[in-house]
């Protein structure tokens, strides 16, 4: 194993890197389009019951299915890969999103109207601050999602450690098959770890002193 | 102009059903949590799912099929990987149950309370792990087939099911197992007759979220030989045929969706009507 491993060092860092990059920048998108549309949602309150609907729907989708589904549109290979774990990415954020913005107490917001705020200031410098913990929630919840996701879209040429797997997976009976797939199961759950411990610091660093627990 | 979505107590308190015993006081518990969103998704799936699927059998008859379409998407092969999936699903949803529930509330008794931190860290980690990497390995070590699907599928739904016994059994208002104890239960008595219906909302809760994670894990049975709706999108993308392929996610999103609204369905069932 540990053989395995020295010898085939550059290619696992480069693939850990890559399934890392495409976590990270699916769920960068996804927030910011969740928090997008929760804004919306949060504005016309007939929209929250939808995007509860939508969310829980869109979360009973298999991965797997999506991934047939996306094919047709985006073809074998990175892309798809992206689409699948940005849908998937959007959910957790949307929903955590909406409660957020929506617990945030209105005489908060007339005192920033009163300070003379605008719209956006308010929801920019108020709303979303406020709304932040909630919301970095979503995200952390997301990002561990997002790894599975993305090692199922190695299967259509997604880019990370998932290739590992599948690698594994062929090989059955094999050389090496074991390796492979140890490699790249563990390789995920290592990434999934460090990436909330990350998202964790990012909550300590991003969430106003105000409303800091403890 | 009020942008906060009106609060919730208004849309249901009256639909409160005055079944309790003793003093009727409509506290804001389980049932009246029958809002808006939960009304739609206990009414909007079952609709969406018998349109879409009524919409897939008249494609799949009027499509102009080629031959290897044609027999990848054969109504009794069809039939054959959705009742494949169901089994897959309801053997690991089962034994998630049988497991997870004695599992969290031993873990909620005694001296053993001290572990349940670490075994859900455990467990929280274990969720880290990628279902695909999980069902290869299980496959290498226990070979293809069925079960080897299933062990899969249960270490995958034990996390949330373990978590909310474990939850749900703590929530309990002590002074009422304290009150169980001075009517002179025993503390078995008072796990069956006060803390298990108290939890048992919480619990369902996980129930539903593990029957979710299991079939849609499910799909990826097909990679160890187990079969189920997944296999006819793997067919789908082997061959590289799109009706296949999106065929076979609409199948299985359509069971997934099912399923999701039986576990929503069982969990309002179950609620115990005191609540």
């Amino acid at each position: 194993m540990w053989d395995f491993i020295v010898e085939r060092r550059d290619d696992i860092i480069f693939n850990t890197y890559q399934h890392a990059s495409l976590v990270a920048q699916a769920v960068l998108l996804a927030t910011v389009i969740a928090v997008l549309l929760a804004v919306v949602v949060v504005r016309v309150p007939a929209l929250a019951g939808v995007a509860n609907v939508v969310s829980a729907i869109g979360l009973t989708l298999p991965a797997f299915a999506l991934i047939g589904l996306l094919l047709p549109l985006t073809s074998i290979g990175v892309v798809t890969g992206f689409v699948a774990v940005t849908f998937y990415a959007i959910l957790p954020i949307l929903r955590n999103a909406v409660v957020g913005l929506q617990q945030v107490d209105e005489t908060l917001l007339e005192s920033a109207r009163g300070m003379g705020m605008g719209q956006l200031a308010s929801l920019w410098r108020v709303r979303i601050p406020l709304a932040w913990p909630v919301i970095l929630a979503g995200i952390r919840t997301s990002t561990q999602m997002s790894m599975g996701i993305a090692a199922i879209a190695a299967y259509v040429k997604g880019p990370g450690l998932g290739d590992y797997i599948f690698a594994g997976l062929v090989r059955i009976g094999g050389a090496n098959a074991v390796n492979y797939a140890v490699v790249g199961t563990v390789g995920i759950i290592l990434v999934a770890l460090v990436a909330d411990a990350l998202l964790l610091l990012l909550g300590r660093a991003s969430i106003s002193k105000g409303i800091r627990a403890a | 102009m009020t942008d906060l979505a009106d609060p919730p107590q208004e849309t249901v308190a009256r639909h409160e059903p005055l079944d309790g015993p003793g003093e009727a006081v409509p506290e804001r518990g389980a049932r009246s949590r029958l809002d808006r969103s939960t009304l739609l998704m206990l009414v909007v799936p079952p609709i969406l799912v018998a349109i879409v699927f009524a919409g897939y059998v008249w494609w799949r008859q009027t499509a102009d099929l080629d031959g290897v379409e044609q027999s990848q998407l054969a109504w009794d092969s069809t039939w054959s990987a959705l009742w494949r999936h169901v089994e897959l699903t309801l053997a690991a949803s089962a034994l998630v149950v049988v497991i997870a529930v004695p599992l969290g509330i031993l873990l909620t008794r005694g001296r053993a309370r001290l572990l349940s931190p670490l075994v859900v860290g455990i467990a929280n980690i274990g969720q880290a792990a990628p279902a695909v990497g999980l069902i290869v390995l299980l496959a290498m070590w226990r070979g293809y087939g069925f079960w080897t699907a299933v062990i899969a599928l249960v270490l995958y739904g034990v996390l949330p099911v373990l978590r909310n016994t474990i939850t749900g059994l703590q929530g309990v208002d002590p002074t009422l197992v304290e009150a169980g104890r001075g009517l002179g239960m025993s503390n078995g008595a008072v796990l069956l007759k006060v803390e298990l219906p108290l939890a048992v909302p919480v619990i369902m809760s996980g129930v539903r979220t593990a029957l979710v994670l299991v079939v849609g894990t499910a799909t990826l049975a097909t990679f160890v030989g187990a079969g189920g709706l997944g296999a006819i999108i793997d067919t789908g993308i082997t061959l590289y045929r799109f009706r296949v392929m999106v065929a076979g996610a609409v199948l299985v999103a359509l069971l997934a969706l099912l399923i999701e609204w039986l576990g929503r369905l069982l969990e309002l069932l179950t609620r115990p009507k005191g609540l």
